[in-house]
């Protein structure tokens, strides 16, 4: 997947990306320093200098000493802001310390440490062109743990792109930046839509018509209604004998397993059926019970818990993805 | 910084604080409303922060800046010029308040805070000002420090401190280019700002004028004598000769100026010296007698003024050799100027003509009657006075005969009407006389209140002679200077309370006086005074040259000398370790790092040398070597230092293992990084 950091496309574009990917490698730490830092003048800088052209225009016209001595004084702390900037980024260390998966459409977590072995950074930004940048100081020896967020559109790897952390501190003259590539990886799992669950195909069993989901072979017996409990599960019976509402009660067989699989899936667009699959895996998961699922040929479970839901996501994020 | 944030509420009483700062020069100079604006802005602006009151709209603010031009206008009488156009700047500084949304306004606030702390230089550069707009720099540096911390954490404590280590850095480099950057000549001309009138003389003098400026304690000028200073009588300066008289004032002539340098013969012994004079607005310099100079903005007239090719507009040095013994156009006066020298109106000041035509008749020789009437003035009753009575149309006959009291001014008028109607050519020259020696600095301070009017005559062969009837009158006024001379009458500065020259009785005053004079006249000489005279005399001693282009090369060469300990600064790849295992082990690290190698916070050295030993597996035995060395070392000795055979044996492993690092990372560095 294109790192979505970048613009995409332009030859130019291309080029700098191999050349930034020489310079600055993928690595999941990275300490700032002349290879990652760039550094311009700002817009602010250049208004300044033109501020201090005038001024010695006006220095030369006027054979005012002291008007030179402003002009080369204001001259002279550009020049130093450029150190000052500079400094304000270097040597900083930055270490992803993980993520988790996320669903598509959600805001990918990315966690980050930022230590300062050396002196304190002020007012850094962080973030992606996509993202709402963050601003922070980092205490020197401090260890200082960031989240961003990064939106997510489709499913399978995610890598968030080369980060852009940038200081114009302190005086704002010049803009210091580096585009750090953490090696960051996203596992972003369908986006899961909420429909009814695929009718009840028991291995082996020919395919039936009974009401979705349910339980009713096994009566097991009754208990206080709440609300919640389907209709159809009311015992009527109890009822107008005027012994209250209650529910009836079904074991859930062991066996009665619901089987997922994509071929059987509805839905012509493939994202879309993969999509179905992940809700109902959360819908399933949600009301523990056991299923399995079967996907490109392998299958999960049955069965149902944290490990075969991570599983079956992952399989269905990275359906037809190189892994 | 995004632009669209809003300004933080302590960033916005900084930038009030310094605009207050940068404004408090400026006021005294403008009228009281101007203060009255900004005291409204700043309001507004701070109802704005409370949520109380919006921002003003675009027909409020077409309005507002609709008045302030018209403002301008009506109090500097025009809009063309600079004091005009910095007034303006000074307006716009203030409504800015009324706009500043976003931290981008406020940098434009700050910008023109420097810009008009530049500005404010145009008008003063006393030393007082120039370390005050040191601390408005310092403000504005801090305002804009804190506009750029993380909003929410401002500090201006911080701000304050970083805004100082920032200018100190940067005050290096700024020497360098004050120095070294070329001072050229004004590009275009332009008219220097604050002309309204200085204190000084005028082009024409009544005989009450000079006894007016003599009520001001102000300085003139300053001159500081290459040899020794002169004596008191001698230091006749002179400002311009006032040939044309009309009944009542004297004034100059253009005329008797004009048609190139006057001939004059040299003679007698020079005196060398600079003058450091304050700006007059007016063309003349002053000089002593017999003066010639190789300034090139001066020029010697006819009737020998120092002239300047444009008004004095501001603080100027010259140096200047006069020869006072010199025979000032010993030939013949040629028809025109001898018209010129002794006319006069008809229907003033008979009795003056009349005595005139006496004398003419008693003394048929020009000299004799030139000392018959200084000998009048020491003999009759003549009184000087700082406080002469007023005269009526026939000046000149009032004074003589009546009241006889005067100033130099009378004393000198008087004396030049006589000798015109007697047909000797003569004129009164203006200037001052004598100045206060500053023993710490060794120079002549000269004020406004040793103004003095004299009188030169023409002679056949000796040309022009400067008396001075004052002298004749009183004496101690030329020896001892104007205090000495009022001593009995105490009118020597009874107006100016505050003057610090009235005091000069009272010794330690008069020291700190004096010794701030001299932090002024060298803070004058040496940095306003900076220009590219100076300049050049700086490079021939320091430099031993003055070609441009190797003035450029020996700028280039400073300036990136003061900028190696920022670089170094900036770049310095952390302190070094005073253990020498420790070093090893940080030198090795670094290098490590190029190839995308790190070791882990806490990694122990023998756990960091096997994940090596998979990255680098060509290096296993230099790695072996070296961390063998390390490890016995660190855990053998402890706290102690390695002996110098230790240090020498752990270096060299190190140095066989960087030798053998390969350039490039290795592919399975990644492998550690996981």
């Amino acid at each position: 997947m294109r790192p979505s950091g970048v613009q995409a496309g332009g030859r130019a574009s291309g080029l700098f990306q191999r050349w930034l990917k020489r310079r600055i490698p993928a690595a999941s730490q990275v300490r700032l320093n002349h290879r990652q830092i760039f550094i311009i003048p700002s817009r602010a800088g250049l208004a300044l200098l033109l501020l201090l052209g005038v001024m010695l225009i006006g220095a030369i016209n006027y054979q005012n000493s002291l008007v030179y001595a402003v002009t080369f004084l204001l001259g002279s702390l550009f020049w130093v802001s450029l150190h000052h900037t500079y400094r304000n980024l270097a040597s900083l260390e930055l270490h992803a310390s993980g993520s988790h998966a996320v669903f598509a459409g959600e805001a990918a977590p990315l966690h980050i440490r930022l230590l300062a072995p050396r002196h304190e950074h002020q007012a850094l930004t962080l973030g992606w062109p996509q993202t709402q940048p963050q601003r922070l100081d980092v205490g020197k020896d401090s260890d200082t743990r960031v989240d961003l967020y990064h939106p997510t559109q489709q499913r399978g790897w995610f890598s968030p792109g080369r980060l852009r952390i940038e200081t114009r501190y302190p005086l704002g003259w010049f803009v210091a930046w580096s585009l750090v590539d953490l090696d960051w990886k996203v596992l972003v799992y369908p986006k899961p839509l909420s429909v009814p669950l695929p009718p009840r195909r028991r291995a082996g069993a020919e395919e039936g018509d009974q009401p979705l989901g349910e339980g009713v072979d096994d009566f097991q017996g009754l208990r206080n209604y709440q609300p919640g409990d389907s209709r159809r599960r009311l015992d009527w019976r109890a009822y107008s004998r005027g012994q209250g509402l209650h529910s009836k009660v079904f074991a859930e067989p062991v066996q009665d397993t619901l089987w997922l699989d994509l071929e059987q899936t509805p839905g012509a667009d493939l994202e879309q059926r993969l999509s179905y699959l992940c809700g109902w895996v959360m819908q399933l998961e949600q009301q523990s019970r056991p299923y399995g699922l079967v996907i490109g040929g392998t299958s999960f479970g049955p069965a149902v818990g944290e490990q075969q839901r991570d599983q079956c996501l992952r399989a269905l994020a990275l359906y037809g993805r190189p892994a | 910084m995004s632009a669209n944030a809003l300004i933080p509420r302590n960033s916005l009483a900084w930038l009030l604080i310094a605009q207050i700062v940068v404004l408090l020069p400026q006021l005294p100079r403008l009228p009281i409303w101007v203060a009255v604006l900004w005291l409204s802005c700043a309001l507004w602006r701070v109802q704005i922060q409370r949520m109380r009151w919006r921002y003003p709209g675009t027909i409020f603010k077409a309005a507002a800046i609709g008045l302030t031009v018209l403002g301008v206008f009506t109090s500097q009488g025009t809009l063309i010029g600079l004091d005009a156009a910095v007034m303006l700047l000074l307006l716009l500084f203030m409504l800015k308040l009324l706009e500043m949304r976003n931290p981008r306004d406020a940098m434009v606030v700050i910008y023109l805070g420097f810009f008009i702390v530049a500005t404010a230089f145009l008008f003063d550069q006393s030393i007082v000002l120039a370390l005050y707009q040191c601390f408005s720099l310092l403000v504005l540096v801090a305002a804009l420090v804190g506009l750029h911390q993380t909003p929410g954490r401002n500090d201006p404590a911080r701000a304050f401190k970083t805004g100082s280590v920032l200018l100190m850095q940067a005050v290096p480099l700024m020497l360098v280019l004050f120095l070294l950057f070329p001072r050229i000549g004004p590009l275009w001309s332009v008219n220097a700002p604050g002309q309204n009138a200085a204190t000084g003389l005028a082009e024409s003098m009544a005989p009450a004028d000079i006894a007016n400026l003599a009520r001001s304690g102000e300085l003139a000028f300053r001159a500081s004598f290459s040899g020794d200073i002169p004596a008191h009588s001698d230091l006749y300066w002179r400002a311009l000769t006032l040939s044309n008289f009309d009944g009542r004032r004297w004034s100059h002539s253009s005329l008797a100026s004009n048609g190139g340098a006057g001939e004059w013969t040299q003679q007698g012994e020079a005196v060398e010296y600079q003058v450091m004079t304050r700006a007059t607005q007016q063309p003349w310099v002053f000089s002593l007698r017999g003066a010639t100079t190789e300034d090139e903005d001066l020029w010697l007239t006819r009737d020998f003024m120092l002239q300047s090719k444009r008004p004095v507009s501001q603080t100027t040095s010259y140096t200047a050799v006069s020869y006072p013994d010199s025979l000032m156009q010993p030939s013949e006066l040629d028809p025109l100027q001898f018209r010129l020298y002794t006319g006069l109106p008809e229907g003033f000041d008979p009795r003056s003509r009349a005595w005139a035509a006496e004398l003419r008749a008693e003394y048929p020789n020009d000299s004799d009657l030139v000392q018959a009437l200084l000998q009048h003035f020491n003999r009759e009753p003549f009184h000087y006075t700082l406080r002469p009575p007023t005269l009526g149309e026939h000046s000149n006959d009032e004074f003589l005969f009546d009241s006889q009291r005067g100033f130099c001014a009378h004393f000198a008028g008087a004396m030049t009407f006589v000798l015109r109607a007697a047909g000797i050519p003569s004129r009164v020259v203006a200037g001052y006389q004598g100045g206060e020696l500053n023993p710490r600095g060794n120079y002549v301070l000269v004020h406004q209140f040793d103004a003095h009017a004299w009188v030169e005559a023409w002679l056949p062969g000796q040309g022009w002679v400067s008396v001075d009837p004052t002298f004749q009158v009183a004496p101690e006024r030329i020896e001892r200077g104007l205090q000495a001379a009022m001593q009995e009458e105490g009118s020597f500065l009874e107006d100016s309370l505050m003057s610090s020259a009235r005091y000069r009785n009272i010794s330690w005053i008069n020291a700190l006086r004096l010794g701030w004079d001299d932090v002024n006249y060298q803070w004058q000489l040496r940095v306003l005074g900076f220009e590219s005279e100076r300049q050049m005399a700086f490079f021939q001693r320091w430099l031993g040259t003055t070609d441009w282009q190797r003035v450029g090369v020996i700028l280039l060469l400073a300036a990136a000398l003061v900028m190696i300990p920022l670089a170094l600064w900036t770049l310095r790849p952390g302190r070094m370790h005073r253990d020498p295992r420790q070093r090893a082990w940080q030198l090795l690290d670094r290098r490590l790092l190029r190839l995308g190698l790190n070791a882990q916070r806490g990694e122990g050295p023998r756990a960091w040398q096997a994940r090596l030993e998979i990255a680098l597996p060509n290096q296993r035995t230099a790695l072996a070597a070296f961390f063998d060395e390390y490890v016995e070392q660190m855990y053998v000795l402890g706290a102690e230092l390695p002996d110098r055979q230790q240090q020498v044996r752990l270096r060299g492993h190190l140095q066989t293992l960087i030798r053998q690092l390969p350039r490039k990372r290795p592919a399975r560095a990644g492998v550690l990084l996981e």
